[in-house]
């Protein structure tokens, strides 16, 4: 018989053997309080690596050892797994705006008055071109079964309506396309051609009453949305691929449980619920304080988790899904605001209408951001372009306070749009921080109450593998 | 009826393949709610 020698780790930076928590080479393991009556969350921040423990055994469990060696086992696949998803992810959408323009003239828009008033369309020739680019970039770049997405965006893209279709109709077996409208123009033959090519369909609603929901998303007139996009979720009712998208501002956060209702009884398959941006000024007479934000935005979760018991009907939420997944599932997470680095750059891009690249939407108001144009040059040059690194660089290890904050890989310290706007450069916070810890909170409250599949979807775990399991009574 | 007990440690991940591609303007609804 073989007897191996435990092997003396060389490459470590001094010669401790990891035996104890919070010293030496040992793991860092950081108890924070969930406001959960039983449990606490004892987190290893690098690896995204936690465990809930009840609030009595967390000296044992710390000193015992079992959680350190059950740890140490795997610590190196969970480094490599954040590392893939935080450095190793190839770009596979682009967030495409076929016109500058819109017909409304909401409160927060990031897009500069300007351009909204009084911009152009992409030509139907430029947009093809630009697909057609496109499309041969993403072959190149991405495996083999793998479809990039192209998500229409505004502005209003339906008011560049015959472009964006015909882009639709002639690459619809090379792109999963999407489209985010506020719905004023989603007529019955809009929501027929869309349907019909499987497009997916994005709704934006910020309230359940018209007074409330019109004092934000209005046009120019100052009339506002919120009829259009009841008449919009009608049509769209039995379709699967819609969703509704609420910002969270000062106006409208009292009123969040009862636009669960109201989405819930229209049968939205999925909403968001985000946190408003601040990026531009205009926005952040809207801004609401974190505590209240936070406050009211859990109380909706709350609310849809009533709703799904009562009726076995979910209303998921996807936003707060994502930080559900980021904590059990990391790489199963599908936004990519609350990671660091952010997606912006490095999974997708933003396309303004000229052809002008930008890491993300959010900055192309921003012409410090403007890193290229698709139509002059190489995309992969643009992506390693000054502008691009500045996003792309921006991560939590180089941002006080996140870089000790236990939570850095659950929330991502959003946005460096607002931090460089806002705050004064990218290594700066965005606009909200404890709106975030209670989200995580509230997260790990859901895990340890093992409600975790009333927040996500049928099937969410299909195809996943267990990584890690650890419980003892 | 004996109430079960909770366990003192929860503890799991799930690993798979990473692919987000979203930002938090949209979702592209692969998945459906029930």
């Amino acid at each position: 018989m073989t007897v191996m020698k435990k092997k003396v780790i060389k490459d470590e930076a001094a010669p401790s053997r990891g035996r104890f928590v919070n010293t030496g080479n040992g793991p860092t393991f950081q108890p924070i309080d969930i406001g959960h009556r039983e449990y606490m969350a004892v987190i290893e921040p690098d690896t995204a690596f936690w465990s809930l423990v009840k609030h009595k055994k967390i000296a044992d469990v710390i000193s015992a050892g079992d959680l350190i060696r059950a740890f140490a086992g795997k610590s190196k696949q969970f480094t490599q797994e954040m590392d893939r998803l935080r450095f190793g992810l190839t770009p596979s959408a682009v967030y495409f705006n076929p016109t500058e323009r819109c017909n409304m003239n909401c409160t927060y828009c990031y897009i500069p008055e300007k351009m909204r008033r009084k911009g152009r369309h992409m030509s139907e020739k430029k947009l093809l071109e630009a697909l057609e680019i496109l499309k041969r970039h993403f072959g190149k770049t991405l495996s083999k079964g793998s479809m990039p997405q192209i998500i229409f965006h505004g502005a209003e893209p339906l008011l560049n309506r015959d472009a964006v279709f015909a882009g639709i109709e002639e690459y619809g077996n090379d792109f999963l396309f999407g489209i985010q409208t506020n719905a004023t123009l989603l007529d019955d033959e809009a929501v027929l051609f869309l349907t019909s090519h499987k497009v997916s369909i994005g709704l934006s609603l910020d309230a359940p009453t018209a007074q409330i929901a019109d004092r934000t998303r209005k046009n120019w007139e100052g009339q506002g949305t919120f009829k259009h996009v009841l008449a919009a979720m009608k049509r769209l009712n039995g379709y699967e691929g819609w969703s509704v998208i609420c910002t969270i501002t000062f106006t409208n956060m009292r009123h969040l449980t009862r636009l669960v209702d109201f989405f819930h009884e229209r049968e939205v398959p999925t909403c968001l619920m985000n946190i408003l941006r601040c990026t531009l000024p205009p926005s952040r007479s809207l801004k609401p304080g974190d505590t209240a934000a936070a406050k009211h935005f859990l109380a909706a979760l709350d609310r849809t988790y009533e709703l799904y018991r009562q009726t076995g009907r979910r209303l998921t939420v996807g936003n707060f899904a994502n930080i559900i997944l980021a904590i059990i599932a990391p790489a199963a997470r599908r936004l990519m605001c609350d990671i660091s680095p952010c997606g912006g750059g490095r999974c997708f891009f933003a396309l303004a209408p000229n052809g002008n690249m930008f890491p993300c939407s959010e900055f192309i108001g921003l012409d410090r951001f403007r890193a290229g144009n698709l139509f002059e040059d190489d995309i992969s040059r643009v992506m390693d372009s000054e502008p691009f690194r500045l996003v792309t660089g921006r991560k939590v290890e180089d941002i006080e306070p996140c870089r000790r904050c236990a939570i850095r890989h659950f929330c991502g310290s959003p946005c460096p749009a607002e931090a460089y706007e806002m705050n004064g450069g990218m290594n700066s916070t965005g606009a909200f921080c404890e709106f975030y810890e209670e989200q995580v909170r509230y997260a790990f409250r859901v895990i340890a109450d093992g409600k975790v599949d009333a927040y996500l979807w049928d099937d969410w775990d299909k195809g996943m593998k267990d990584t890690f399991t650890m419980g003892s009574s | 009826m004996k109430k079960k007990s909770k366990k003192d440690v929860i503890a799991y991940r799930k690993g798979c393949k990473a692919k987000g591609t979203g930002l938090s303007h949209y979702i592209l609804m692969d998945k459906k709610a029930k």
